[in-house]
């Protein structure tokens, strides 16, 4: 009898597992499809498992995708989720545009009720938050100390059974495969269908090229990524310090997606029939437009590589030796590595520079004000303009540097 | 270059916060600021929760009160600053970066009115609760809530007219300004659940818009 209850039992249990999952799959395809449009969810706390008054608190925003994903990958720790107020944008993106801020972690942390919940006042915090939202901040204004958590939730139960450490490898933003398939499709159906609506009512028999053609190129594009990826750095010295050379210099990227195009369309011509000049050269246009949309795209604000979108990448960060106390905020922040800390020693030093996407999450974490941008002449960016302006994709916090530094002004 | 031009539009947008909420509650928004205001008299304290640009906090302050207005965009508040200068009331004006959930810091019974204009509606079911708990805190006895906001329209056919008649207007504001407002469910009794005494409800008629006069029970100090 009793075998037979566990029998139906674990059958039951598989059954909705298989349905869970199937659930999850769906979220992921629809969401990711669409997911140039932020998708908010409900904030405030979300039980997972059987918490006590011990258990850990986790924070995130109210993307609804990033909400699935971390329950999904936080099923079998018991712990609080808090889903805070980011405006339906991504953490990344929240935190860097201003969109995911100190007031949003404060709101969930003070009215959520998790206070009541747990007697600690820890709280994991995504790593790609730090741009946006002050450790220093929360714990003065709210009580709650900040650990940054990894960059990403499926690493939260190695970081759990780890002592809440990370390794190099969690700190680290990749754009893996898996990403960059996303980000293809996150391009291509929207602008798919964008095309085939405005081309279905004139010209029905171009749609289904048209969409093949976008899908194929934004798929190119990602997935080739690590192939072109190392020239994505700005050129050495003689840069013009506009914003509006930096958004039209499209440098090597460009002259590189170019080359394939004109190798699609010579593939084109070879194996379709009849193609006269007249269409070769619209399909090129086209195809050209695509790839320009595109390249300006994969150029704004990331934490992989540097942006190409506006000043920031003139700035190089530095470290004041004197100031530095080695509390090692930035090692924990840094999506690029680009710290050594010595505990013992109590400093920090700056081993990779070069690798570095001037995000500011360092600047804005440390306590003691040890780092701060300098720009191409010398020009210091307080840690407070960091703070202030975060990473502002219009450049704001560069634009005292640009305006007036004394050469320009004359 | 999508994102690009979304984004310069998008962080402009503060400076025509005014002009959207003009266009999205056709002008109704100034008067009932200037009705709520009227309840506040020469020498109060008062707060303004969401103060935004200023629009209620200008008001309060031209009465003659002392205002601190909080709101959480920065932006906003710059654009606030700029107009108080400009009006010379800064030595009655106090704008602060800071949001409902960060009311703790502010002394119990240390206000004599707390105002708040299109905010209540901005926030989630566990904000509303946790800031209408701190404002009776900080009011004095006898101290006044003053609301003005959207509304959800109790009777369904309204409801659905009102989501009709509105879905253009939040389109086309929206296009122009990047400004948009947001509508709160049965306020009279969440403000009665939270202990305040509703003295005034006035609700246009197509009841998408509310404005209430609240007050904490106990004897006014003045």
């Amino acid at each position: 009898m009793d075998g037979e209850f566990c029998r139906i039992n674990c059958e039951e249990k598989r059954k909705e597992r298989r349905i869970n999952l199937l659930a999850y799959a769906a979220v992921n395809v629809f969401e990711t499809l669409l997911r140039v449009v932020p998708f908010p969810c409900r904030t405030g706390v979300i039980k997972i498992g059987a918490p006590d008054k011990s258990s850990p608190v986790f924070l995130t925003g109210n993307y609804h995708l990033t909400v699935v994903r971390v329950s999904r990958a936080l099923r079998d720790i018991d712990c609080y989720l808090l889903v805070a107020n980011s405006r339906g944008y991504n953490v990344w993106c929240g935190a860097a545009g201003g969109h995911f801020t100190d007031h949003d972690v404060i709101s969930v942390l003070k009215t959520s009720g998790v206070e009541s919940l747990v007697t600690h006042r820890d709280v994991v915090l995504p790593q790609l938050a730090a741009t946006g939202v002050e450790a220093g901040v929360i714990r003065k204004k709210a009580g709650w100390r900040v650990i940054w958590g990894p960059v990403y939730a499926r690493d939260i139960p190695v970081f759990i059974t780890s002592g809440f450490e990370k390794t190099a490898a969690t700190r680290q933003v990749d754009f893996a495969l898996g990403q960059r398939v996303e980000m293809a499709c996150m391009w291509a159906f929207p602008f798919s269908v964008i095309a085939a609506l405005a081309t279905a009512l004139f010209w029905l028999r171009i749609v289904l090229p048209l969409t093949v053609l976008i899908w194929a190129l934004s798929s190119l594009v990602f997935l080739s990524f690590p192939l072109y990826s190392s020239w994505l750095r700005p050129g050495k010295g003689g840069t013009a310090f506009s914003k509006y050379t930096v958004v039209f210099d499209f440098s090597r990227v460009l002259i590189i997606l170019w080359s394939v195009f004109i190798l699609g369309l010579i593939i084109f011509y070879l194996f379709a029939d009849g193609l006269g000049r007249w269409s070769i050269f619209r399909w090129g246009l086209v195809s050209f437009i695509i790839v320009l949309l595109l390249s300006i795209d994969l150029k704004g604000s990331t934490p992989v590589y540097k942006s190409g979108l506006h000043a920031d990448i003139f700035l190089t960060v530095f470290l004041d030796k004197e100031r530095c106390r080695g509390a090692g905020f930035c090692e924990q922040v840094c999506p690029r590595n680009c710290y050594r800390v010595a505990r013992a020693k109590h400093t920090a030093t700056l081993v990779g520079s070069r690798r570095c996407v001037q995000c500011g999450a360092c600047i804005v974490q440390c306590p003691f004000d040890a780092l701060y941008f300098t720009g191409p002449r010398g020009e210091i960016l307080s840690p407070a303009t960091i703070r202030k302006f975060k990473l502002n994709l219009l450049g704001e916090r560069v634009a005292g540097v640009g305006r007036n530094s004394p050469r320009r002004r004359r | 270059m999508s994102t690009y031009i979304l984004m310069k539009v998008l962080e402009s947008a503060p400076r025509r916060y005014d002009r959207g909420i003009r266009i999205l509650t056709c002008g109704k928004l100034d008067r009932a600021y200037e009705r709520l205001a009227a309840y506040i008299k020469r020498g109060q304290l008062v707060l303004d929760l969401g103060c935004g640009t200023g629009a209620l906090t200008l008001m309060a302050a031209r009465r003659g009160a002392h205002v601190k207005g909080i709101d959480v965009n920065p932006q906003m508040l710059e654009v606030g600053r700029e107009r108080f200068q400009k009006e010379g009331l800064t030595e009655y004006v106090e704008l602060a970066e800071m949001g409902v959930a960060e009311l703790e810091a502010e002394r119990s019974a240390s206000y004599d009115v707390v105002t708040s204009g299109l905010c209540l509606s901005e926030l989630s079911a566990d904000e509303l609760s946790y800031t209408l708990r701190e404002v009776v805190r900080i009011l004095r006895p006898g101290g006044l809530l003053l609301v003005a906001d959207e509304a959800r329209p109790r009777n369904i056919l309204k409801r659905v007219l009102n989501g009709l008649l509105r879905f253009p207007l939040v389109v086309i504001t929206y296009v122009i300004t990047q400004t948009t407002t947001r509508s709160v469910e049965d306020l009279p009794g969440k403000l009665r659940d939270a202990g305040f005494i509703v003295e005034r409800v006035r609700s246009s008629w197509m009841e998408n818009f509310v404005e209430l006069i609240a007050r904490k029970s106990g004897r006014s100090g003045v």
